[in-house]
């Protein structure tokens, strides 16, 4: 088993979009770590700020926020999602935790490289964030 | 009438015993991952009663297991780990309902599309990974309670705003279909851009022939009412029962307002053209620089009898066209619009208008030079390729110019021709090429219509390309992020006629589904406000963009008088943004609550499934104000 595949790496997905991007990736049989584990939302303006850190203290490596982005249905959800990783970001630093452990990103229904790109991204990063 | 009931979400209180089923999906799925392990692994859940294995979950006799399970097992909460909830969610939920058991206590776990489809080099990582994401399916749906689609009473009726060809052909198909509508047009008379077009490609018909025929239909119809010279200054209500008013704008009383009760409402607003900036291309510097409409319309005006092309006073022998102006546009090359963004999109209409255009000159006034300046030609519809062929075959020359080096144009004073235009030709190699025209004309793009008010009155969805915005256009074309409220034609984006009407239909079509029974259910994934939890701070009410979805009320809670936040399901759009901002955590989605994903996330972490805590049952789950929209006034 390689490094990558040991690692608990959190995809929050969102319906509309990247949790069917997902699938898409699935349907042409592109290949990542199972170290892997996707959940989809309606929306992740959802998540609190604490969800996140608790995620961090109860053992996740990483966490990738696939957004819709632009895209998104939900009127001012995009912006106050962006406002709130921020206000995370902040707080993960208080606490020492590194930030290259959270990513917010944006993926749509067929969007197979940048889901690919996201994953070994973040891979990367824990374990540079774990070496150091 | 809008009655708020309260209900406990499981009522029945029973000790919570859970179903798991692996699908072996034919192969797909066992090949890769041990889905034998994975049920195995399942069964030592405190909370699991049952952990099957099957070769495909979605036969009959897989549901039947299921369903079976359910009546002699004492079943209450079911997870089937299998491919994408896209393709089989509704299945399995019918089954529950087939069984007895509300169909809301289900997780679909996808053990398919997003692992063993991609983990193919890794059968032990694969099974790992279905044996954690299948705890915590079972995580979820041990907190799930019962839930009921919301019922919503209707008003069969349909306010259509816009009365372009888009409206117009939503409302006959409205119409047709039973239902009453009002057609809400700004103008004064209906048509919209296309009454301005001479013939319309690809068909060769006349506009205003198009125009007339849908005005008759229109006209025609009884269930119609057309509001001309009016728009829409008041929306309130939630699908099934809006109340549109309507003011004509020759009234400048509120007093002659009119109420419009609808069930659902198409927005058809349509596009504006793209004003080019003083100077781009020459455009407001030299008359002999004009826009693609101003020359449709002045071909139109122009006489069958005329033999030579006119403009400005002078005959025009040659005349250069030049593409996407206003459209393509690339950050640091074209000037940014008034919001700072530059128009990034395609205008998808153009390339074949102007090549459609570029046909009439060819055809009326033959010894007329034609030069055709693009970035790419999008001839994209059936048809239009024969346009570019056709112009192609009659003499017009094609230049493609750079996308980062738009051709420029100076006027010359006092020569032969009216200016000249100057640019790099990739299909020469890049040689600069300079070209002496009496005219040029802009293909300039579509851009949305200045809607805001209408916007604000619902807080609709502005793209990046600031058209309204579908919610998916392929998963849910047509539809916004509010519900009861449809799109249809270009003010959504560019699109021909043919695609125009094709939307309005599709809206039509949603409209009457959504409309066809006295009641419609409405997914139960909205906020919901735990009463006892609420300590009335109000902080979710700064989070909501969508007007009533939440509300402050008073309520009685034991004995006394308190403010809590209330929501009203048929307004509200199940975003969540509301939930992260309540600190005792007293909103949540139903059906995707802090709660639930708290523990999926446990699950993921946890390195036993067996080691996770028991949950005893649901029946202990605090009141929940739940608004209920009951059917008919
Ligand atoms: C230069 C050019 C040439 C074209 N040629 C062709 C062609 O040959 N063939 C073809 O298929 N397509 C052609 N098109 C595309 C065609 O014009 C559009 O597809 C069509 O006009 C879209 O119709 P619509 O009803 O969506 O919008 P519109 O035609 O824009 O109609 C919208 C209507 O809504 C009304 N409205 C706007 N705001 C409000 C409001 N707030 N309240 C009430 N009413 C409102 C407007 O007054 C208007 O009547 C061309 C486009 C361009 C730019």
């Amino acid at each position: 088993m390689s490094p990558e595949d040991d690692l608990k790496i959190l995809i929050i997905t969102t319906m509309i979009s990247s949790y069917p991007g997902a699938n898409t990736v699935g349907q042409a049989r592109l290949q990542y770590s199972p170290g892997t584990f996707i959940v989809r939302v309606p929306d992740p303006v959802m998540f609190p700020e604490e969800f996140y850190l608790d995620s961090f203290a109860k053992g996740i490596d990483g966490i990738i926020i696939m957004s819709s982005g632009s895209d998104c249905p939900y009127e001012g959800a995009y912006p106050r999602l962006s406002k709130r990783v921020g206000r995370v970001y902040a707080r993960m630093k208080e606490q020492g935790i590194d930030t290259s452990r959270l990513k917010l990103t944006t993926i749509c229904t067929v969007c197979k490289a940048a889901f690919l790109k996201e994953i070994r991204e973040m891979q990367q990063n824990i374990l540079k964030a774990k070496a150091a | 009438m809008t009655e708020t009931n309260t209900s406990a979400l499981n009522p029945s209180g029973d000790p919570i015993r859970v179903g798991v089923y692996v699908c072996h999906c034919g192969g797909n799925i066992s090949d890769i991952i041990d889905t034998k392990a994975v049920a195995a692994e399942l069964a030592g859940h405190p909370n699991v009663a049952v952990s099957n294995d099957y070769m495909f979950m979605c036969s009959d006799p897989g549901q039947a297991l299921i369903i079976d399970d359910i009546k002699a097992n004492h079943i209450n909460r079911v997870v089937v780990a299998a491919c994408s909830p896209t393709l089989h969610e509704l299945t399995f939920r019918k089954a529950l309902h087939r069984a007895g058991l509300n169909p809301y206590l289900f997780e679909h776990v996808n053990i398919r599309e997003q692992a063993s489809w991609v983990h193919k080099g890794d059968h032990e990582g694969a099974t790992r990974k279905a044996v954690r994401l299948v705890a915590a399916g079972v995580e979820k749906v041990v907190r799930q309670d019962e839930l009921f689609p919301i019922k919503v009473g209707v008003e069969p009726h349909v306010v259509v705003v816009g009365g372009g060809v888009a409206g117009m052909s939503a409302a006959v198909a409205l119409a047709g279909r039973g239902l009453g509508v009002t057609l809400v047009e700004k103008g004064v008379a209906l048509g919209g851009r296309v009454a301005d077009l001479d013939r319309v490609y690809p068909t060769e018909e006349r506009g205003a022939d198009l125009v007339q025929d849908l005005t008759r239909q229109v006209g025609g119809h009884s269930r119609i009412d057309v509001r001309l010279g009016s728009e829409v200054v008041g929306l309130d209500g939630h699908v099934g029962k809006f109340a549109v008013t309507v003011r004509a704008s020759s009234v400048a009383s509120e007093d002659q307002d009119r109420l419009v009760r609808a069930g659902a409402i198409v927005i058809a607003t349509g596009f504006d053209h793209y004003r080019p900036a003083q100077g781009e291309h020459g455009f407001g510097e030299s008359p002999a620089v004009i826009t693609l409409p101003d020359f449709q319309s002045a071909l139109r005006q122009c006489p069958a009898s005329q033999t030579s092309l006119q403009a400005n006073g002078r005959s025009v022998r040659s005349v250069a066209f030049i593409h996407c102006v206003g459209s393509r546009q690339i950050d640091g090359v074209h000037a940014p619009q008034a919001d700072g963004k530059v128009n990034d999109y395609c205008s998808r209409t153009c390339c074949t208008a102007t090549l459609h255009t570029i046909r009439q000159v060819q055809s009326r006034f033959p010894d007329v030079d034609v030069y055709d300046l693009h970035k790419d030609i999008r001839t994209y519809g059936r048809g239009h390729e024969a346009y570019y062929e056709e112009a192609s075959r009659a003499g017009a020359l094609f230049f493609r110019f750079p996308d980062d080096e738009p051709p420029t144009f100076a006027a010359s004073t006092g020569g032969k021709c009216a200016g000249t235009i100057t640019t790099r030709d990739i299909l020469t190699w890049g040689e600069e090429l300079e070209i002496p025209v009496d005219l040029v004309v802009l293909a300039t793009g579509m851009v949305p219509r200045d809607i805001a008010s209408l916007i604000d009155l619902r807080k609709l969805p502005v793209g990046a390309d600031r058209f309204l915005q579908e919610v998916h256009p392929k998963l849910r074309p047509v539809e916004i992020g509010v519900a009861g409220i449809l799109l249809a034609g270009a003010c959504q984006g560019p699109m021909d006629i043919n695609e125009a009407c094709t939307a309005a239909q599709t809206a039509a079509v949603k409209a009457a589904i959504l409309l066809a029974n006295p009641t419609i259910e409405l997914d139960p994934f909205v906020a919901v406000v735990d009463g006892e939890r609420c300590d009335g701070c109000e902080k979710c009410l700064a989070e909501c963009e969508y007007k009533g979805a939440l509300t402050m009320a008073d309520l009685q809670l034991a004995g006394a008088t308190v403010r809590r936040a209330v929501v009203n399901p048929a307004m509200c759009v199940g975003c969540g943004a509301c939930v992260a901002a309540c600190p005792p955590r007293a909103v949540n989605v139903a059906g995707w609550t802090l709660d639930q994903f708290d523990a999926m996330v446990d699950a993921i972490v946890a390195e036993d499934v067996g080691a996770l805590a028991h949950t005893e049952c649901r029946a202990g789950v605090r009141h929940i104000e739940f608004a209920v929209i009951s059917g008919g006034n």
